[in-house]
């Protein structure tokens, strides 16, 4: 799906519109991105001349920025929902119980407490998003509070990756081919990421303080001008 | 499974408008002074019906559960509501369940239900502990009952309770003894308070008259369960107080005008709000999911209750110091409210024995 803008002279949001566009057509060319991680999971797509027909567009002209909320909705759903995938799968008690036990640490009282702040947090987490789920099955739309489970699951995530790193010592930073050890690597340099993805942690906060809390937005942010009137990245402002 | 919730709801609207009328800032105020508003308490039982609510109907109460006893401390929490219903309703009212002595329960919990008794259960002693190893106060079998010797300390409305159920060392191990406020032999001190709005006394027990309570030798256990539900009403309070803490600053944030523009619209001080914000919706979620596991005795409720006292507590003083910044210099004067939340917080944290006991508790609930 790519967002193009079809109208340089309304406001931003609503000169965009929405396309589908069949990656294997002529001028599409396709460079990916490695992440931090070593992993690829995004790409640079650029469009040059690309021909689509019109029965590829979703929604009406210049109405895309819907069709995007929707999708970015969703992203933070998946973020933030129940299953956080298969590490948040492996932070349960037991699992952190075992790894300080492995690691001699068990009676570590400074690692002991901040692995009981981390599992209520988890455990709250837990609540919380089943108590979503219990409030969707029974007709309730979630609203943007919504985003404190991705505030929280990135923030959880993070401070977990920590705590693993704290446990495992010189463990996590070479291989000592010692099982469950040096593969939390992997936790610890995805987690920046989960700040940003799906909107980062500012822009959450300031969708929790202006919409739940009711909060006044910033001056100065211009969402009526048109869109080749504003400032941009890269672009001397006239 | 029918959760109710338009039921919860209008019982919160009910006791959120009772609460308006009956505990605004000046009754709090007040009863800094001279401490809770008798009739308030009246009120609550006949207009309410609230020290009964989640009482059995066999003793005199309506028979709901501590999911809707969630609710009303939610909002008794957040109106600061200086009032005997904590140490009554939650402590005394669940000993004496937990004691599943039915003799007692039809002799004391009826006049809890009607708002005729207040009661309190002494447990800590100057250390301030519940742990059962940690009590010192003795009973001693004499020729028509029990006598109780030593000294309770931190006994929430300890002055004023006319019901004292006290844990003493038994020969056969900790054990659950009733007395009365005023007994020959028991002398109750105020204690100077952090949070005034909280009442706690000293009480010197010199071969007080106490009735046992249960079969006794298993008051470790009974001290165990009576703190996982008062860990969880606690959290209502500490959850509600953390709601209105957030509220008011938001409200400051919207109308308090500096550099030209309202204050909400730094990112500075929206950030602050979305942080408390979310410690507030977790706080809140973790206490009322710890009820809900409560009413339905699942195996999940020691572990659930830890939880919610864990994250209510930090919540709460967090909300409650981030209140005093946001409101920024009129934030730290005795005028405003902002340091009664921030005085009950800390109180709260710490009223059974704070992070010291509480992360301990989670991990030994979870085999760690």
């Amino acid at each position: 799906m790519a967002l193009c803008r079809t109208d340089v002279n309304a406001p931003k949001h609503k000169g965009i519109t929405a396309f589908l566009v069949d990656m294997t057509a002529p001028g599409v060319d396709i460079r990916p991105l490695r992440q931090m991680t070593g992993g690829s999971d995004f790409n640079e797509v650029f469009l040059t001349g690309v021909r689509v027909p019109d029965d590829h567009r979703l929604g009406e002209v210049n109405a895309g920025w819907r069709v995007a909320l929707t999708t970015l909705m969703n992203e933070r759903a998946t973020v933030g929902g129940e299953r956080g995938g298969t590490v948040a799968e492996a932070l349960t008690p037991e699992r952190l119980a075992a790894l300080m036990r492995a690691t001699g640490t068990l009676d570590d009282g400074a690692l002991r407490r901040d692995l009981s702040v981390l599992l209520a947090d988890l455990l709250a987490a837990g609540h919380l998003n089943r108590r979503a789920v219990r409030a969707m099955r029974a007709g309730v739309t979630p609203g943007p509070e919504r985003s404190v489970a991705k505030l929280m699951h990135a923030q959880n995530l993070t401070r977990a990756a920590h705590f693993v790193s704290e446990v495992l010592g010189p463990r996590i930073i070479a291989d000592t081919g010692e099982w469950g050890t040096y593969a939390w690597a992997e936790l610890l340099l995805a987690t920046p990421a989960l700040r940003i993805l799906g909107g980062t942690e500012e822009v959450m906060k300031n969708i929790l303080a202006e919409r739940v809390l009711k909060l006044p937005k910033e001056p100065g942010i211009d969402s009526t001008s048109p869109f080749r009137e504003l400032p941009r990245s890269g672009k001397a402002v006239s | 499974m029918n959760d109710g919730k338009e039921e919860l709801d209008d019982l919160r609207e009910a006791v959120r408008e009772f609460l308006a009328a009956k505990s605004p800032e000046t009754a709090v105020r007040a009863a800094l002074e001279n401490g809770h508003d008798p009739a308030v308490w009246d009120q609550m039982a006949r207009q309410l019906q609230l020290p009964g609510l989640a009482l059995p109907g066999d003793y005199g109460g309506d028979g709901f559960g501590l999911t809707e006893l969630e609710v009303v401390l939610e909002e008794m929490g957040a109106a600061l509501l200086c009032s005997p219903f904590f140490g009554t309703v939650v402590l005394a009212a669940q000993a004496l369940l937990a004691s599943a002595d039915e003799a007692a329960c039809k002799r004391y919990l009826p006049g809890i239900a009607a708002g005729e008794t207040i009661a309190t259960l002494a447990v800590a002693e100057s250390s301030g502990s519940w742990d059962p190893a940690r009590i010192a106060t003795r009973a001693e079998r004499t020729a028509d009952g029990w006598a109780l010797t030593g000294k309770k300390s931190f006994v929430i409305d300890g002055s004023i309770a006319g019901l004292v159920l006290v844990v003493a060392q038994a020969p056969a191990g900790p054990a659950l003894f009733a007395t009365r406020g005023g007994a020959p032999g028991l002398r109750a001190e105020p204690m100077a308070t952090l949070d005034p709005t909280r009442p706690l006394a000293a009480l010197t027990f010199d071969q007080v008259p106490g009735e046992l309570i249960g079969a006794g030798g298993e008051g470790g256990q009974l001290l165990s369960q009576v703190l996982d539900v008062a860990c969880v009403a606690l959290a209502a309070e500490q959850a509600g107080g953390a709601r209105r803490c957030l509220e008011m600053s938001a409200e400051y944030a919207r109308t308090r005008f500096q550099f030209g523009r309202a204050i909400g619209t730094f990112q500075a001080i929206k950030h602050k709000c979305a942080d408390m914000l979310a410690r507030v919706e977790l706080a809140e979620a973790a206490a009322r999911e710890a009820a809900r596991l409560a009413d339905e005795a699942a195996a999940e409720f020691p572990v659930a209750a830890v939880t919610a006292h864990i994250c209510s507590s930090q919540a709460y003083m967090f909300a409650a110091a981030e209140s005093i910044q946001v409101h920024g210099g009129i934030g730290f004067t005795w005028e405003h409210p902002a340091h009664l939340y921030f005085r009950r917080a800390k109180a709260s944290e710490l009223l059974f024995g704070g992070p010291a006991v509480y992360h301990e508790r989670l991990l030994a609930r979870l085999g760690i």
